[in-house]
C-alpha cells in the first residue's frame, strides 16, 4: 500500500507538484499525463531527488521522507531512469553487485540473486559484458534488473519502453506482469505509451501541471473526458 | 578481472621481482636514492590519480599531505621506539583521516572550484611547514632545534640505501595492491556509480558521501605513507620541498602518466624525480625537465587522455575489443 499524501514540490517559483494525494493498492499503477505534468518529479519525490516542500509518502507503514536517499533504496525503494545509467566499465554483474553492497547481501546469496534478476529480464548470457557494449535494449534491460535485485518493495519505472522495437516492447510488457509475482514489489510505471499502460496498468493515475486529474481502473480513466482533453489533446 | 587486468598485474608483479632483485646490483648508489624518491612519489602520485580517475575530482594538496605525513612521521620517530614500519602506517593512517577531514566541506564541489579549494589546502600547509618546520629530534612538541638533525630511523632490515630502496619498493607494490582491491570491490563499484551520476549512485543505495570521503581517505593514507618513508630516506625534511607549486606539478604529472593505471603512477614518480636527475647527470639545467612537463601535459590532454601509461598497455590490448 503507498499512501501519497499531500505531495508539493516546487522549484524556485514553479509548482511542479501540488498537495498530490493518492492511494495505491494495486500491484502495477500507471502514471500519465502531458510533458511537464509532473510525472517524473513524483518518481523523483519516491527517490529523494526533488525539492519536497510539503506531505508524505508513506509505504506499508513507512514514510519515505524520513530516510536519506540511498537508504530509500536499502529499505526496497528501487526505480529506473528515463535516461538509462549503464557505467561503460562495469559489467552487468557490476551494476547489480553495486546494488547488493549498499543492501549488505553476502556473498553466498548473491549469485542465486544476480542470476535470478538476469534470467527473469533475459540477459544471463550477458552478464560480463562491459557497459559499453551493451545495445539499448541490453542497457534497458541491466537497468530493470539492478531494480529488482536485493528485495524491492516498489519498483518505479520512468519511461522504460523508450526506444525499444515492438518485439522488445512485448517482452517488456511480460516482465513488468511478471515483477509483482515473482518479486513482490509494487510497481509504480510512469510512461506515454497508453497502449503499455492498457496492457499492464491495473489502475492509473493522470497528472496535468503538477496536480492529479484523475485516478481509477485504467480503462475507465483513459475513457474520461477531462483526461481525454488534458492527455490525449482533443 | 578482465585478460588485460591480469596481464597488467602479472606485469606488475614481473616488474617489482625484477626492480627489486636486479636494479640495486646494476646501478650506484645515486641512482638507486633517487629512484628511492622516484617510487615514493609515485606512491603519493597513485592517490591522485586514485582520486581523479574514480570520481574526477581534482586533487592539488597532495604535496601538502606529503609533508604532514612527513611531520607525523618525524614526530613519532623522535618521540617514541615504535616500529618504523608501524610507524608509517601511523603517519599514513592520521594522514588518510585529515584528507578527509579536508575534503568534508569540499564534497559538494567538483572541478575548478574544488581544485582551487585543494590549492588553498596546499598553501595553508606550505605556510604551516614555513612556520614550524619538520622535527629535527629538539625538545617540545614542535621538535625543532637549531642544530643538525638527529638520525631518522629506518627498519632494521632496511638500513642500508639498497635495502631501503628494497623496502619502498615492496611499500609500492603492497599500495598498488590496496588500491587494485579496492577498485575490484565495493568502492570500486560504488565509485564508478557515483561517476556516472550522484543520483545513479543513490538510486542503487549507495551513501555518496561517504565513498567519496573514503576515497580521499585512502589518497591521504598513500600520501602520508609516501612522506613517512620519505622522512626515512632522507634523513631530513626541508619545508622548501612542500610548497604548494609542487602539488599542481605532481597533479599533471599523474595525469601525464596515466590515472587509470598503476603504471601511470611509476611513470609520474620517474618524470618528477628520475627526469630531473638525468639533466643534472648530463651537465643540463633540471628546468629543461619542467619544459619537457609541459609540453608532455599539452601531449596527454589534446591525444592521450590515459596517459603514457595508457599508451603503453595500449600496445599490449589485441583488437581493442571489450567482450
Amino acid at each position: 500500500m503507498i499512501e501519497i499524501t499531500d505531495v508539493t514540490v516546487k522549484y524556485g517559483g514553479v509548482v511542479a507538484l501540488d498537495s498530490v494525494s493518492l492511494k495505491i493498492a494495486e500491484d502495477v499503477v500507471g502514471l500519465i499525463g502531458p510533458n511537464g505534468a509532473g510525472k517524473t518529479t513524483l518518481t523523483n519525490a519516491f527517490s529523494g531527488f526533488a525539492p519536497v516542500t510539503d506531505g508524505s509518502i508513506v509505504v506499508n507503514g513507512t514514510n519515505l521522507f524520513d530516510l536519506a536517499p540511498h537508504k530509500r533504496t536499502r529499505w526496497g525503494l528501487a526505480r529506473s531512469f528515463q535516461k538509462v545509467q549503464i557505467v561503460p566499465d562495469l559489467t552487468v554483474e557490476e551494476h547489480l553487485k553495486a546494488v547488493l553492497d549498499g543492501k549488505g547481501i553476502g556473498k553466498a546469496q548473491r549469485v542465486g540473486a544476480i542470476s535470478k534478476a538476469l534470467d527473469f529480464v533475459g540477459i544471463g548470457d550477458i552478464r560480463l559484458k562491459q557497459g559499453r557494449a551493451l545495445n539499448p535494449y541490453q542497457r534497458r534491460m541491466t537497468e530493470i534488473a539492478k531494480c529488482l535485485i536485493g528485495g524491492p518493495r516498489v519498483v518505479l519505472l520512468d519511461e522504460p519502453g523508450g526506444g525499444l522495437s515492438e518485439a522488445e516492447m512485448q517482452h517488456l510488457r511480460d516482465i513488468i506482469r511478471g515483477i509483482h509475482p515473482e518479486f513482490g514489489a509494487q510497481i509504480l510505471l510512469v510512461d506515454h505509451d497508453v497502449d503499455l499502460i492498457r496492457d499492464v496498468c491495473a489502475a492509473t493515475a493522470v497528472l496535468d501541471f503538477g496536480k492529479l486529474i484523475a485516478f481509477g481502473p485504467t480503462e475507465e480513466v483513459l475513457a474520461d473526458e477531462v483526461v481525454k482533453t488534458a492527455y490525449l489533446g482533443r | 578481472m578482465d585478460p588485460l587486468q591480469k596481464t597488467s598485474t602479472w606485469i606488475g608483479v614481473a616488474l617489482l621481482a625484477l626492480t627489486v632483485l636486479i636494479l640495486p646490483m646494476v646501478l650506484g648508489a645515486l641512482w638507486i636514492k633517487v629512484l628511492t624518491s622516484a617510487a615514493i612519489f609515485a606512491l603519493a602520485a597513485s592517490g591522485v590519480a586514485l582520486v581523479y580517475a574514480q570520481l574526477g575530482l581534482i586533487n592539488l594538496a597532495q604535496i601538502a599531505l606529503i609533508g604532514v605525513g612527513g611531520w607525523i612521521a618525524l614526530r613519532l620517530n623522535y618521540a617514541t621506539d615504535l616500529p618504523v614500519t608501524l610507524l608509517v602506517i601511523i603517519a599514513g593512517g592520521l594522514t588518510g583521516v585529515i584528507g578527509a577531514l579536508f575534503a568534508l566541506p569540499a564534497l559538494r564541489m567538483r572541478g575548478l572550484y574544488l581544485a582551487l579549494v585543494t590549492l588553498m589546502v596546499a598553501a595553508l600547509a606550505q605556510i604551516f611547514f614555513n612556520a614550524f618546520q619538520f622535527p629535527n629530534g629538539g625538545e617540545g612538541f614542535w621538535g625543532v632545534a637549531q642544530k643538525s638533525a638527529d638520525a631518522v630511523r629506518r627498519p632494521g632490515f632496511a638500513q642500508s640505501d639498497t635495502a631501503y630502496f628494497r623496502y619502498v619498493m615492496i611499500a609500492l607494490g603492497v599500495a598498488f595492491m590496496l588500491i587494485g582491491l579496492h577498485k575490484s570491490s565495493a568502492p570500486g563499484r560504488a565509485w564508478a556509480m557515483i561517476r556516472q551520476s550522484e543520483a545513479n549512485a543513490m538510486a542503487a543505495g549507495i551513501n555518496v558521501t561517504f565513498f567519496k570521503l573514503w576515497a580521499f581517505a585512502l589518497s591521504g593514507f598513500l600520501a602520508g605513507t609516501s612522506g613517512a618513508l620519505l622522512a626515512g630516506a632522507l634523513g631530513q625534511l626541508d619545508a622548501r620541498s612542500f610548497l604548494a607549486g609542487e602539488g599542481i606539478l605532481l597533479f599533471a604529472l599523474a595525469v601525464v602518466g596515466g590515472v587509470f593505471s598503476w603504471l601511470g603512477a611509476i611513470v609520474a614518480g620517474l618524470l618528477y624525480k628520475l627526469l630531473p636527475a638525468i639533466f643534472n647527470d648530463l651537465g643540463l639545467s633540471a628546468d629543461i625537465a619542467m619544459i619537457i612537463f609541459g609540453a608532455a601535459l599539452m601531449h596527454a590532454i589534446m591525444t592521450a587522455p590515459e596517459g603514457i601509461a595508457g599508451q603503453i598497455m595500449g600496445a599490449f590490448k589485441k583488437g581493442g575489443s571489450d567482450d
